[in-house]
């Protein structure tokens, strides 16, 4: 199975050779392809676990590891977010299944590999950074 | 009942429905989250994004004349054209492009009450086609000065007790500090508020549906309890301009508010500059501007801390 860096190579090459309106398309499919929270999630939700305060966007981030040790990044992300929801949908799709300790390939610049940067232009851009470092210190900093 | 001032410049969803094929409008999408155009518009809508479109890339200041020329031609809008904006988030970023196309004096520009929110609730379709248009003419004029703010007017308003408006939530107003962890400091290294600032939240203009507040309640809210005046030069800011020409526009043009200003620098310029007073605290006046202030970390685009913002 593709460890978490060859997964966001992956994902960084799909993106290539993209104009910005298909990267913007494709981030929407990510979006998409988030699922939805488990009861378990959602019983954590209610009790207002799990939110990113830093984000004006109501972003709720489980960084879970499995029984078999494997981690689990789960994630709601607000519907009218499809920026932020796709960003996290990749972090999703790179940790699904792989030890917590492979969070530390996850790049802080990842927007600007995607070449979404430019795109979405600098303020936005830290928003997102912010999310990759809260999903990377949730896997890295363990109890 | 009251109506608003200039009651044409606000159509309804219904309104726009009904000229989404009308050669003499072009509906214009901005919003804060660039991929809600990407993932469904109104059909026929262009976009026009407030960040990578409306500002230069190098200055801090919006694009020239000839810059903003071509966004027009490209997005086939020529002078007589009637611009209807629409967006995400109460339509801050719809009345930021607004207030854009006003400042290169573009005559015929609208909101659509209520934006994408009202769009949604009224069950109407979404299209995620690529829109284009053939290319216009348009000849912008040179900036109109009486709509924009510049930091040493600002200044100058503020010495002079001329009134401001503040249309940032409470907790920024105040200046309270504001712990934002992972964050680089991207925003104001000093947080507060310009002396003699009013604080009127900008959802005080809205209601639930994302649509502009009665007249009346308008009224009730910025003349009767605020004493304002319509006569009075006024000037609203915020953090970065967008929600404060939310209420540049309920000021001028819901209200008839003669001559009110948008500080577009607004906080993010204010709270960095040298030498400039600043307030503390629930008073405009503030309760202290001591030198050690709390640092206001926000960003301006995706990211702000929830509350009121």
């Amino acid at each position: 199975m593709a460890d978490v860096r060859s997964r966001i190579a992956e994902a960084v090459a799909e993106f290539e050779d993209l104009d910005g309106r298909e990267k913007l398309e494709l981030l929407v499919d990510y979006a998409a392809g988030l699922p939805p929270l488990s009861p378990r999630h959602q019983a954590l939700k209610t009790a207002a676990e799990g939110r990113v305060h830093e984000c004006q966007t109501p972003v709720f981030l489980w960084a879970d590891s499995l029984p078999d040790g494997t981690a689990e990044l789960v994630a709601e992300v607000a519907p009218e977010a499809p920026t932020v929801k796709g960003f996290v949908a990749i972090l999703a799709a790179a940790m699904a299944g792989r030890p917590a300790a492979e969070a530390v390939d996850l790049p802080e610049d990842l927007l600007e590999r995607i070449g979404l940067a430019d795109v979405l232009g600098i303020l936005r851009a830290r928003g997102l950074r912010a999310i990759t470092a809260r999903v990377k210190r949730g896997f890295l900093q363990r109890p | 009942m009251p109506e608003y001032a200039h009651p044409d410049v606000l159509v309804s969803t219904d309104w726009v429905a009904q000229h989404l094929t009308d050669p003499k409008v072009r509906i214009v999408e901005s919003d804060e989250d660039r991929a809600l155009y990407v993932q469904g518009h109104v059909p026929g809508a262009v976009e026009i994004d407030w960040q990578t479109d409306l500002q230069d890339r190098v200055e801090r200041d919006y694009i020239d004349r000839e810059a903003f020329e071509r966004l027009c031609s490209q997005r086939g809008i020529s002078n007589d054209t009637t611009v209807v904006f629409y967006g995400d988030k109460n339509n801050w970023w719809a009345c930021y492009a607004f207030w854009v196309f006003k400042l290169y004096g573009h005559e015929d520009c609208r909101i659509m009450n209520g934006g994408r929110k009202r769009w949604e609730l009224d069950g109407r379709p979404w299209s995620s086609e690529r829109v284009s248009y053939p290319s216009a003419r348009y000849l912008a004029r040179d900036q109109d000065g009486s709509i924009r703010a510049l930091r040493d007017e600002v200044l100058k308003h503020c010495r002079a007790g001329k009134p401001l408006l503040d249309v940032r939530s409470p907790e920024e107003y105040r200046g309270e500090r504001m712990h934002m962890p992972d964050y680089p400091n991207e925003g104001a290294v000093r947080g507060g508020h310009i002396p003699g600032a009013v604080n009127v939240p900008w959802p005080r203009n809205c209601s639930d549906d994302g649509t502009f507040k009665s007249a009346k309640e308008l009224e009730k809210l910025y003349v009767k309890d605020l004493r304002m005046k319509r006569r009075s030069p006024t000037i609203a800011y915020c953090r970065i301009g967008e929600r404060s020409s939310l209420t540049w526009f309920v000021l001028k043009y819901l209200l008839g508010f003669r001559n009110v200003r948008n500080y577009d620098g607004s906080w993010l310029e204010w709270g960095n500059c040298v030498r400039v007073p600043i307030a503390k605290g629930d008073e405009p006046g503030g309760t202290s501007a001591g030198p050690s202030t709390a640092v206001a970390a926000s960003t301006d685009g995706d990211v702000r801390p929830a509350a009121g913002s």
